[in-house]
């Protein structure tokens, strides 16, 4: 057999086979475009004021005047869609259709999409913040980080859309911390908040339209997105929050969580092209 | 034209040479092969792989290195090691330790309050060096992939690779002065002379070497199959059994947080580990000079005094609780969370209760919280026949 090697006199069925793993040995890990179609990645960015966000320092001050710092943010997003000028669009959703974004976790701020992209124009990009009613199921993500966002049965289940962490200085002079998280709200009846008195639940998710997130991808390219989440938004367009208000946790105030459903579609979210990488 | 015959002859020298290379390595295997197997040709080392079940809503991401699979011939070569005094290279009767002279089937692989020589839980060395923090029980670890001890010091991120696995807690056992104070040379010498343990190590690992490396592998193995899924809670999960109306309303009270709000850190349906394994400044202090906490390890300030989340899992055997063991029973624990808690700059977000000084549970509802509390204890796992002492270790003449 190896004097057949050595005298270049592979059989037909060798040379194929030698060729498919010669190939598939080559392939790219990354998952690199196919013929006739393009790939993108999400990046994930966190800013406030329009600087990159800074951690566990007091330094922001929101629209309400309350002094406040940042610990953590803990988001999903879903359902991402790329939307043509006619109506059709294309849904993210091979292997993964739900994303988490930890900022304590490097490995969750980029999203290589394994879905090909068709070659074409897109208009915009839209995506759900949280997850919808239909596949928030409890007990999906069953492995760290994900599972530590469930969002307990008894508060309607499924997992937390999202979960920022911080503090702020309080009217009363004290430093003390919130819990901004946003998910399935409760409707209680006579607004007394205890479990038994619930009669409904709100699903809050919302649809996130990013501004100016048109593009074009053609066959070959690989694009690089970044969507960046605005702090400050949260507390600030079109309603104003002051966590006087409304206290440490809000996770049983719909009133609160609907305050940031609200502001989370308006402005918190932007997009950027990090590059336009023609392989053709 | 040339420049295709080019590619496709220095393509063929690739082949010939790839082909070259591979007969070598095959020829070396060959060897390797049959010099081993003609030692073993009496009875060849085949280990039956120890497969682990996962429990409903557990984790599947399970904490097994590469470089050590379970089998059920290690799981029970570490249960007897984990069981024999002599693991601290002694025979004298006041000289000898095991793993469970602390970790206690009985008091879920702690050492509990009521031992009867580390009173009240506070454990010391053979050499009468107390342990830097108090226990914690071996219970799920399979599954932590966070890092080990209160601190989390023995995690892949370690950047001293023996630091980095449960398989490390072993050896550090035999050798750490607050626990059994020897020498490995000493374990592994006396391990290899018991009639029994290298037949064991054979089977375990194919020959009859024993080394610490063997020893922490095994013992390690042990360990991960300690596996707490039966309490009053996972059968609830499993639709095997109604929790009380009093069990009921500490769920409540437990899921919620207007309630006692324990979840966000200790688990809850979503999380029936009954912990996040991970690091929180949970309010007890104001000042922290404390060399072993959080902070030691990853030098961020926001975990000055933080420490890890411990399951609630047989947490009544387990006391006294948190780092330093300063709650000697449960009920001081809830009424600490409920009402004393401290604010400082280092207090994790999640205790936002401590601007009331804490959740302010009613009488009734710490009493409610308690049974709940209670659900999680896992009768099955205290006392499973599979983890507990084997009637004769090697050697023994009883």
């Amino acid at each position: 057999m190896l004097s057949k090697f050595s005298n270049g006199c592979l059989s037909g069925f060798a040379k194929i086979w030698l060729l498919i793993l010669f190939f598939t040995a080559c392939s790219d890990k990354e998952n690199p475009p196919t013929p006739g179609e393009g790939k993108i990645t999400f990046n994930f960015s966190h800013y406030n004021n329009n600087e990159p966000l800074q951690y566990d320092t007091m330094i922001y001050i929101n629209a309400a005047g309350n002094h406040y710092l940042v610990n953590e943010i803990q988001y999903f997003i879903s359902d991402v869609k790329l939307c043509r000028s006619d109506g059709t669009y294309q849904l993210i959703d091979q292997w993964k259709d739900i994303h988490y974004v930890d900022t304590d976790l490097p490995e969750t701020h980029s999203w290589h999409v394994f879905d090909p992209i068709l070659p074409g124009d897109y208009e915009r990009i839209t995506f759900t913040f949280g997850i919808t009613e239909l596949k928030n199921q409890s007990l999906m993500f069953v492995n760290p980080p994900e599972r530590d966002m469930f969002w307990p049965e008894v508060l309607g289940g499924g997992y937390h859309y999202m979960k920022l962490n911080g503090k702020w200085l309080s009217a009363s002079g004290q430093i003390l911390p919130f819990d901004f998280h946003l998910g399935i709200g409760q409707i209680y009846a006579g607004g007394v908040v205890i479990i038994d008195s619930i009669t409904g639940f709100i699903q809050n998710y919302f649809e996130v339209n990013l501004p100016n997130s048109s593009f074009t991808i053609s066959e070959g390219d690989e694009l690089i997105f970044e969507i960046r989440m605005n702090v400050e938004n949260w507390f600030q367009t079109p309603i104003v929050y002051n966590h006087d208000d409304w206290g440490g946790d809000i996770m049983q105030n719909q009133d609160a969580m609907h305050i940031g459903c609200v502001n989370g579609k308006e402005d918190v979210f932007s997009f950027f092209v990090m590059n336009n990488k023609h392989n053709n | 034209m040339h420049f295709v015959k080019l590619i496709i002859g220095k393509f063929r020298e690739l082949i010939v040479k790839c082909a070259l290379r591979m007969s070598l390595l095959l020829f070396l295997t060959s060897i390797l092969f049959f010099a081993c197997s003609r030692n073993d040709e009496a009875e060849p080392y085949e280990p039956t792989p120890y497969i682990i079940n996962i429990p409903y809503g557990f984790p599947t991401n399970l904490n097994i290195p590469e470089d050590n699979p379970m089998t059920v011939e290690g799981v029970e070569l570490g249960r007897y090691l984990f069981y024999d005094g002599r693991m601290s290279g002694r025979t004298h009767p006041d000289s000898l330790m095991s793993c469970a002279t602390c970790h206690m089937q009985a008091n879920s692989f702690e050492c509990g309050v009521d031992h009867p020589v580390f009173t009240g839980g506070f454990t010391f060395g053979l050499s009468g060096a107390p342990t830097h923090h108090v226990m914690l029980p071996l219970i799920n670890l399979v599954w932590n992939n966070t890092g080990l001890l209160w601190n989390g010091k023995i995690s892949k991120d370690n950047p001293d690779s023996h630091y980095q696995k449960l398989e490390d807690l072993v050896w550090m056992g035999v050798v750490a002065k607050h626990e059994m104070s020897g020498d490995t040379n000493r374990t592994k010498a006396l391990i290899k002379s018991i009639p029994g343990y290298p037949e064991m190590f054979r089977k375990a690992f194919g020959t009859d070497e024993v080394t610490m490396d063997r020893i922490s592998k095994a013992v390690a193995q042990f360990v991960r199959t300690l596996i707490s899924s039966d309490c009053k809670f996972d059968k609830y999960m499993r639709g095997e059994y109604q929790l009380t109306p009093e069990e009921l309303r500490g769920f409540v009270l437990f899921t919620t947080e207007e309630g006692a709000d324990c979840f966000h850190c200790h688990g809850g349906f979503g999380n029936p580990l009954f912990t996040t394994n991970l690091f929180y400044n949970n309010g007890k202090d104001v000042e922290f000079t404390d060399p072993n906490d959080r902070f030691s390890i990853t030098g961020k300030p926001s975990d000055k005094g933080a420490y890890k989340a411990t399951t609630l899992r047989n947490i009544r055997f387990t006391g006294p609780y948190m780092h330093d063991g300063r709650f000697a029973t449960l009920e001081e624990v809830i009424e600490f969370y409920s009402h004393h808690l401290q604010n400082s700059p280092y207090i994790n977000p999640l205790m936002h209760h401590v601007a009331n000084n804490g959740v302010q549970l009613t009488p009734n509802e710490k009493a409610d919280l308690m049974a709940f509390i209670e659900t999680l204890r896992d009768e099955t796992f205290l006392t499973n026949p599979a983890f507990s002492r084997p009637e004769k270790l090697p050697g023994e003449n009883k």
